[in-house]
């Protein structure tokens, strides 16, 4: 096959590597040496074998040679090298060639607000108000307040729990068997009942609204958006759909992580998700705790913000590796599909329970062993110098270590000990951020480890441990420095 | 199954080979509507051997020419990453199209033409296919395909494959380029 004079011309050190290859091959191939000597320097695995059946062996440790002497002296990979160039004459031609006619308008309603959504100026307030109705109204206040408060006190509080108490204890004969089923943090009482009555409503209504704006649309253009200040938390826009995830759940979004393209990318965002994003059931009580104070929500709020950018800051700056370009069909925007939505959120809300319930039973046969063992005394008195250096009242240990078997059950507990007015407004911000950053709870942590490994699981454990008892010191002391009362 | 597909195509290309045209490019840029726009009812769609992959074939008649035209996956590049990609990079180069047509997004030119350098690389004769041309206009661009066709070295046909605009221009091109010549073996 003749070949033709070439379209685009590569550096003149590629384009030598090219002729010399071109030289030395004999075999008879069905593409031309040109395109197969440059597939040979970008190490197509399947092409290199077809040239193996082919080229004698002194042949193929030529062409071997001259690829690695370019690659020492290019420093970058070839591969990226002959991309980069096609871009580059693809960009000039098409700059050549391209004339703008008229200002880029959409035309349609739909092409509209998929444009504002996208604009800087416009897609963060949008952005603002879809976290405000969508996940602080709907899924916060409405589902997590509401819902589960009929569910959770209504159903399972007076009718449900009581029955099952009450059989279990007349057929149960031993008493720690008893207290396994449902007692105080039981396999029923604490599992089961979490699991139904306030955690599933929460979610249900988290994944909803995921559904929605699934299939609106709006999500890739949130991806878009967030883009940019993305890369310097070392992801992409792609990362957007497991951080928004971990407003639901952060167990499911630390396995969704997998979507993105590098192990540096799933470890930075498995990070965040473990330190600062707060999970749908925890966001709920925290906001409930927190409603009466909204400069002390306001300060929860941004030392979040700020958290979770220095962290991902920072681990960009220590991991190796650099943020990977992120290209993505953005689709129309469009009404989302009723059957659509239903049909992804059960399918979610499935996979949550086969996945996540099985967690909370181990979780609340975990509490039981410590219990019965005395291993959760040790462990209070363990962090009891912790609390008392934060300047907290001593109950607060409790929390802290049931918080790590459910990020939302530590928080509930802080309810308890402050409708008991053991706790100042001070003490109750300083606890929520401290749950809010402190260490995953149990499934979250065992789904971490099964995806990052061990190491690096503990990594994050140590992480955000010192992270959130040094920020809840740092906080204590502001607030006393300062002299602020948040209420 | 595989292998005996395999040797039916043989025997086929063995006796009289019709003009094979392969349509490639990026997902998303209209091939299957172009390929329904030239091939109207004929088609049969198979997996390609050994993979879960659909290829679609169908026949187009352009003045009483018959030419067998080929659906490719999409692929972004000529290194697979996807099952796709490698299905398609195999018909490229083991179906041996007598002419590929490159089908291009109008609106993301740039984004487009790494894959037709790549193909105009290989040798097989390209034919880009300048797609989506109405949706550029209302993006407020416009392309000047002459201009264009000089640059790359090969014919560029502006098309809108939704409502068939510039389809006859490149039938009629595809038979200039295979049907005219009786000398079909360019690439063998």
């Amino acid at each position: 096959m003749s070949d033709l004079p070439p379209t685009l011309t590569y550096p003149p050190a590629i384009e030598h590597a090219i002729a010399q290859i071109s030289q030395l091959l004999r075999g008879d191939y069905p593409l031309s040496y040109r395109t197969l000597a440059l597939l040979l320097l970008q190490d197509d695995p399947e092409i290199w074998e077809e040239v193996q059946a082919q080229e004698s062996p002194a042949t193929l440790a030529q062409i071997r040679a001259l690829k690695e002497q370019l690659e020492r002296e290019g420093g970058m990979p070839l591969g990226w090298q002959i991309e980069q160039e096609r871009q580059r004459w693809s960009q000039q031609i098409a700059a050549q060639v391209t004339q703008i006619t008229s200002p880029p308008r959409p035309h349609t309603v739909a092409e509209w607000v998929g444009w504002l959504c996208m604009n800087p100026w416009t897609g963060f307030p949008i952005l603002a108000l879809v976290l405000y109705f969508g996940l602080y109204q709907f899924v916060g206040v409405f589902g997590a307040g509401t819902v589960v408060e009929l569910i959770e006190e209504g159903l399972f509080g007076a009718y449900i729990n009581p029955f099952v108490e009450r059989l279990v204890r007349a057929t149960v004969p031993w008493q720690p068997i008893q207290e396994l089923l449902v007692g105080e943090y039981g396999v029923w009482t604490l599992g089961v009942t979490y699991a139904v009555a306030l955690i599933l409503p929460i979610v249900t209504f988290f994944f909803l609204v995921f559904a929605i704006l699934e299939d609106t649309g709006y999500l890739p253009r949130l991806a878009m958006l967030v883009d940019r200040a993305f890369k310097g938390l070392g992801l992409n826009g792609r990362a957007v759909i497991p951080i928004v995830l971990g407003f639901g759940c952060d167990t499911m979004a630390t396995v969704v992580t997998r979507v993105l393209e590098t192990r540096r990318e799933r470890i930075i965002a498995t990070l965040l998700l473990t330190l600062t994003i707060p999970c749908s059931a925890q966001l709920g009580v925290v906001l409930a705790l927190l409603a009466s104070y909204p400069l002390g929500l306001a300060i929860w709020a941004g030392i979040l913000v700020v958290v979770f950018l220095l962290a991902g800051w920072l681990a960009a700056q220590i991991l190796p590796g650099r943020a990977m370009p992120f290209y993505m069909e953005i689709p129309p925007m469009r009404l989302p599909s009723l059957s659509n939505v239903l049909l992804k959120t059960v399918a979610r809300l499935q996979w949550y329970f086969l996945e996540v319930l099985p967690l909370f039973l181990i979780a609340s046969v975990l509490i039981w062993i410590g219990q019965l063992t005395g291993l959760f005394e040790l462990a209070l008195r363990v962090l009891q110098p912790l609390v008392q250096v934060l300047g907290l009242p001593a109950e607060t240990g409790v929390a802290f270590l049931f918080g790590f078997f459910r990020r939302d059950y530590g928080a509930a507990g802080l309810y308890d000990l402050h409708k008991r007015g053991l706790l100042s407004g001070n003490d109750l911000l300083i606890t929520a951020v401290i749950l809010t950053l402190f260490v995953p709870c149990v499934a979250q942590f065992l789904v971490t480890i099964k995806e990052r490994g061990w190491r690096t699981a503990l990594g994050m454990f140590v992480i955000a441990m010192s992270v959130a008892f040094g920020v809840g010191f740092v906080l204590s002391r502001a607030l006393t420095v300062l002299g602020v009362h948040i209420g | 199954m595989a292998t005996e597909t395999k040797r039916q195509g043989r025997a086929q290309r063995g006796t009289r080979r019709k003009p094979t045209v392969l349509i490639a490019g990026n997902p998303n840029v209209g091939k299957s509507m172009l390929f329904h726009k030239l091939t109207g009812r004929y088609v049969t769609v198979s997996n390609y051997p050994g993979t879960t992959v659909e290829v679609l074939r169908g026949q187009m008649r352009w003045r009483g020419q018959e030419f067998e035209v080929i659906d490719a996956p999409g692929m972004y590049s000529l290194i697979p990453i996807t099952e796709e990609e490698r299905v398609a990079r195999r018909i490229l180069l083991h179906d041996k199209p007598d002419l590929v047509l490159h089908v291009i997004d109008a609106k993301n030119l740039a984004r487009m033409l790494p894959l037709t350098a790549q193909l105009i690389e290989m040798g097989i004769p390209v034919v880009v296919v300048l797609n989506m041309m109405d949706e550029l206009e209302r993006a407020g661009l416009s392309i000047q395909v002459e201009a264009l066709q000089q640059q790359l070295g090969v014919p560029v046909v502006p098309t809108v494959c939704l409502t068939g605009q510039g389809i006859n221009n490149l039938k009629e091109l595809i038979y200039e380029r295979l049907a005219a010549n009786p000398d079909l073996s360019a690439r063998d």
